[in-house]
């Protein structure tokens, strides 16, 4: 892969465009996690059950749609990527004096946007208007948290396209992968088993809840504090590990995927 | 092709010693040396070599399959040879893609245009991934879109028509006005206003020095065209070189072409012709159809022929073509 330079910017500004002329994306990107936000609240707030700190099950509750949302990355980026391979564009693109590198680079630009215009609909809907808990300090904390995680969804998007030349398929195949791994990480319901810790989903909705809704303080949380189950109960994790867990997944995921992906589309 | 746009590509083409409109320099810009290519040991290029002087129109002719498409792709960089090399401009395809990168142009053989974008969106688009100003970008996308005919439109490309993709793909394969143009099947799906629209701008675009390697299997496209033109079939390159060289080093004489209206007739027909001297080949195509190649004039051929044969549907006479050239090489049709 040779030098990264402006033309990811272009590459980024193209895909941008792109998607926003893409309504059935816009849905599932913007909308979608809207919808599910006023379901959680509507389903949650009425019986006045309180969790952890006086924290109500929508505000527990709350990262997960945080973590569907970003994680829908990984359907947009499958699709993208398995859309260029099979409509010529990656080719065309390939015989340009453009690197892979500002190629994948500018699909993580225009994901990112999409992630920050995400999070901050989300975040103004969620905590503005539905009243969502959250510990102001910690807020950045928590956005970096999800930018993170956006950038390991755009990964595991690559792996997907790399095995998959229909768009359709891609999205069929993401699709199901990130609701899977939303259910089995416990991000949408609780879930008490020892599945939740092969996923990134578990490790970012934990790490999430505990450092933005529920901790005050940085410093004594990542010291001290453990992370805990959906289930509420306390692991032997601490939540430094978390986020190298985080941070482990996002690696795995962005290497690889380039890497397979460079394998199995370098003609 | 605008008269600024022109006169800007005579700048960059051309070699102010040498420029000579129409005419290409004996320089070689592009060398081969047995190109190959495999896909699941199917070999679709077949060691194939072959040189394209600066400035020239070299065409790659032959049917669906022949490989000239994976040749196209190979020398674009796009497809890794399994053996062989070709040097662009001095640059080596394995060992220095970078270099032949931003001297090439690539009009492919499926409308590749991102469908979600406007005709200047994709320019444009094209233009950054090749370093240029945004001003030049700007100027020349107008020119060029205008040239075409595609000028204006605001909407996304995905409701153009077949033809108009075409011609916005072409547009997007010249907008950094490249040393090397490769058009793949450039008028695959035009109607023939459109095709000639087309072919008037290739023409020009030879006159600014362009060299332009194009792939086709119509033979009039080739015809009209080309400088030189290369046969493929099976991955081989089967014959070279220009019109005139290929009919001359493939001379079947005059040809006539029989229509019949049953078998039968084509059988007996064919009989009889089998026992005529002049006759050097009989070829059956499709639909009851014979070519025959005969030595002698035309009017003296034709006077012996009616005396023969009288069952038939139509007669008629015609050049040597670059279809009975192939037909010559290869015993079939460039549409078989």
């Amino acid at each position: 892969m040779n030098m990264i330079d402006l033309k990811a910017w272009y590459i980024a500004k193209k895909n941008v465009k792109e998607k926003l002329k893409n309504y059935g994306t816009m849905f599932w990107t913007v909308a979608f996690p809207i919808m599910m936000l006023i379901v959680y609240k509507l389903a949650f707030t009425e019986d006045g059950t309180t969790m952890i700190n006086g924290l109500t099950v929508f505000d527990v509750e709350f990262p997960g749609i945080v973590v569907y949302t970003i994680g829908i990355s990984t359907v947009s980026s499958a699709v993208m990527f398995s859309m260029s391979k099979k409509d010529g564009t990656l080719e065309f693109i390939d015989s340009m004096p453009v690197s892979r590198g500002n190629v994948f680079l500018g699909a993580v630009i225009s994901e990112a946007i999409f992630m920050n215009l995400q999070l901050i609909l989300l975040f103004g809907f969620g905590y503005g208007v539905l009243g969502a808990h959250f510990e102001l300090a910690m807020m950045p904390i928590g956005y970096l948290i999800a930018m993170i995680y956006g950038v390991a969804s755009i990964g595991l998007g690559l792996i997907i396209a790399s095995f998959l030349n229909s768009p359709e398929g891609a999205n069929g195949i993401a699709m199901l992968t990130h609701m899977s791994l939303m259910f089995v990480s416990g991000s949408f319901f609780p879930l008490d088993n020892g599945s939740v810790f092969f996923t990134p989903q578990y490790w970012v909705k934990q790490v999430y809840l505990q450092l933005t809704v529920i901790g005050d303080s940085f410093s004594d949380l990542m010291y001290s504090g453990t992370i805990i189950t959906p289930t509420s109960e306390a692991t032997f994790f601490p939540i430094w590990g978390g986020i190298l867990m985080i941070l482990a997944f996002t690696a795995a995921f962005i290497i690889l995927g380039v890497k397979i992906f460079q394998k199995k589309t370098t003609l | 092709m605008n008269e600024s746009i022109l006169e800007e590509a005579k700048v960059i083409y051309s070699d102010p010693n040498q420029f000579n409109e129409n005419k290409h320099s004996n320089e070689f810009i592009i060398e081969v040396q047995d190109l190959k290519k495999s896909f699941n040991g199917i070999k679709a290029v077949d060691g194939i070599s072959l040189k394209v002087r600066k400035g020239e129109l070299f065409s790659l002719l032959g049917p669906n399959g022949a490989g000239k498409s994976t040749t196209i792709r190979m020398l674009t960089t796009v497809l890794k040879p399994t053996n062989g090399d070709a040097r662009i401009k001095d640059h080596s395809l394995i060992k220095e893609k970078d270099k032949i990168k931003p001297l090439i142009g690539v009009c492919p053989q499926e409308n590749v245009v991102f469908e979600a974008l406007t005709a200047e969106d994709n320019v444009e688009f094209v233009g950054r991934m090749h370093g240029m100003d945004p001003a030049d970008i700007k100027r020349r996308t107008k020119t060029l879109l205008e040239k075409m005919n595609i000028a204006g439109r605001k909407k996304p490309a995905k409701s153009f028509s077949g033809g108009m993709k075409r011609r916005l793909s072409l547009v997007m394969s010249l907008i950094h006005l490249p040393q090397i143009l490769f058009l793949d099947e450039p008028s695959a799906g035009l109607d023939p206003q459109a095709r000639r629209l087309v072919w008037d701008f290739i023409k020009n675009l030879k006159k600014t020095g362009m060299t332009i390697i194009l792939t086709t299997h119509d033979m009039i496209e080739a015809d009209v065209l080309s400088d030189h033109i290369a046969i493929m079939d099976h991955g081989k390159i089967i014959a070279s070189g220009t019109l005139e060289e290929l009919k001359r080093s493939s001379h079947n004489g005059n040809i006539l072409e029989f229509s019949f209206s049953s078998k039968e007739e084509l059988i007996q027909a064919k009989r009889k012709l089998k026992q005529i001297d002049k006759v050097k080949k009989i070829t059956e195509m499709e639909n009851n159809k014979l070519i025959i190649s005969f030595t002698g004039g035309v009017k003296t051929f034709k006077r012996e022929i009616l005396r023969e044969i009288e069952m038939f549907k139509t007669l008629h006479f015609r050049e040597d073509s670059l279809e009975d050239i192939f037909l010559k090489l290869t015993g079939r049709g460039l549409r078989d």
